[in-house]
């Protein structure tokens, strides 16, 4: 499995606890790069100002905690591009009901 | 995370069990000819400020940083705020059930000393962020109107106690009722939900200009209803005030829905549900409230529908979307303060877990259901319809606010 699958598998582990949807799956997760000294996760929230801001960020920092065991994995909070509901994937409209 | 909204929110929940097991030993009795003396000031207050406005001050403050993504003004001034908030209020409850004046007066100054430092605390945070919008405008006027109604409300005690303007009184309590009802809770519960709506249905995309319409008429009926209710006017100007009230609330539902229209969250939970059902109930009442009184101005003066009014505005709509958005806000505050630093770890409950949806759903249902009881007897004037119906609405009502007290157990 290389770096960014890994990344990834970690971060479906993380939920929005309202939505009650991975963060992978609601296509928060903007891009995965691994560079020389770290690995830099870019991801967004649904909503600027998101009262759950704290709890997912720090949530996504905690499940990817020592997650390469060479280098720091850094989560960076973006808010460009805005999220939007077509970064979702199927599965996390069928868990929304949409489909 | 800040426990200050918490503190706000759970004293909320206990003047609501509070209110209604009063309601409840007293089969509502106070609801009749007792409401314009302590009795009826006692409950009144106890639902008003006891219940809705201790629970909307914690939602306003957690929501406020949700908005402005700022922190706010001082965490400080919040706890001052509410210690001298709540111990005004008790004391002025317990000045009412012993009839003491002496006590009504002091403690009714307390109390707007604490109002007046959530003034002072949420406007340095709202002149300070600088960030308006119609959400953030409808929350700052409406803690203006929260000032005006108690400076109206002190007014009166002033006057009871040294009748130095007893032509007035009578205006100034209808002026006190309607900024607070309309002007506070009306701003409040509108402005807010533009916020939160589209966070539960997880909209997007959904257009905004009719939150400004809506921030116009809301705004016209508070100040034409005070001006008119001010001045003494009689039902026939009061009728334009309400005019533009049912304006408002109509604009409002054709604005939820399209908030609801662009969703991408099929079930936003049942009190989401609720509320939307309850917006548009009110919607419904408001517009045959309104032809009611283009056919009937008199009535708009009248004992019988003022006191009808108030129960289908306060305990009805104002009551019930706070009851409603609490299934959210609850569980929220609570996952977030136990579970928050636990994100990310496998196990870690999810906040729907923390609220039997099931359960909240058919309590909701109950609870608006029983409410229409009491509505109908004060509508034709049956007593024990009122009592009957009031019990069973206090009964169910304290059932939901118990299945909300559950959340802290998880």
């Amino acid at each position: 499995m290389d770096v960014a699958e890994l990344i990834r598998e970690r971060l479906r582990e993380v939920y929005d606890p309202e939505l009650g949807v991975n963060v992978v799956d609601l296509g928060l997760v903007y891009d995965i790069r691994e560079e020389p000294d770290r690995v830099l996760v870019k991801m967004t929230l649904t909503t600027p100002g998101c009262p759950l801001h704290d709890a997912i960020i720090g949530g996504a920092r905690r499940a990817l905690w020592q997650a390469i065991p060479d280098k720091p994995v850094d989560v960076e909070l973006v808010w460009e591009p805005r999220w939007s509901p077509d970064r979702m994937s199927d599965a996390a409209r069928e868990q929304l009901g949409l489909i | 995370m800040s426990r200050l909204p918490l503190l706000f929110i759970v004293t909320g929940m206990i003047g609501f069990a509070l209110f209604h097991a009063v309601s409840l030993s007293s089969l509502l009795g106070w609801l009749d000819d007792g409401v314009r003396g302590p009795e009826g000031w006692f409950n009144a207050h106890l639902f008003v400020l006891g219940w809705a406005t201790m629970l909307a001050m914690g939602a306003y403050y957690q929501l406020i940083s949700v908005v402005l993504q700022t922190k706010i003004y001082s965490e400080k001034l919040g706890f001052l705020h509410y210690a001298t908030f709540t111990v005004g209020l008790f004391g002025l409850l317990f000045g009412f059930a012993l009839g003491k004046t002496a006590m009504i007066a002091l403690f009714a100054a307390l109390a707007f000393a604490g109002i007046l430092l959530f003034a002072w605390n949420v406007g340095a945070t709202l002149l300070g962020a600088a960030k308006w919008d119609a959400i953030t405008s409808s929350a700052g006027m409406a803690v203006l109107y929260l000032v005006l109604t108690g400076l109206a409300g002190m007014a009166m005690g002033v006057n009871f106690a040294a009748g130095w303007w007893n032509d007035l009184h009578q205006r100034l309590f209808g002026t006190h009722i309607w900024l607070g009802t309309v002007g506070w809770f009306g701003l409040l519960i509108t402005g807010f939900s533009y916020k939160m709506l589209p966070m539960f249905f997880l909209s997007h995309g959904h257009p905004t200009a009719l939150q400004k319409a809506v921030f116009v008429l809301w705004n016209a009926a508070v100040l034409a209803g005070a001006a008119v209710l001010l001045a003494g006017g009689g039902a026939t100007p009061m009728l334009v005030a309400v005019a533009l009230l049912a304006a408002a609330i109509a604009v409002y539902n054709v604005h939820i829905l399209q908030i609801r229209k662009h969703r991408h969250k099929k079930n936003p939970g049942a009190g989401i549900r609720w509320s939307m059902y309850g917006n548009h109930a009110f919607a419904a009442i408001a517009a045959g409230a309104l032809i009611w009184a283009l056919v009937r101005p008199p009535a708009l003066t009248e004992t019988g529908t003022l006191l009808l009014a108030g129960w289908l505005y306060l305990p009805g709509w104002v009551s019930f979307m706070i009851l409603s958005y609490a299934s959210k806000i609850v569980p929220f505050l609570w996952w977030t303060l136990k579970y928050g630093q636990r994100a990310g770890q496998p196990g870690t409950p999810l906040m729907a877990g923390l609220l039997d949806e099931r359960k909240a759903n058919a309590l909701l249902a109950a609870v608006a259901v029983t409410f229409f009881l009491p509505a109908a007897g004060l509508a034709l004037d049956l007593e024990a319809m009122v009592a009957a119906g009031g019990s069973l609405h206090s009964a169910v009502s304290l059932a939901y606010m118990a299945l909300l007290g559950l959340v802290f157990t998880r």
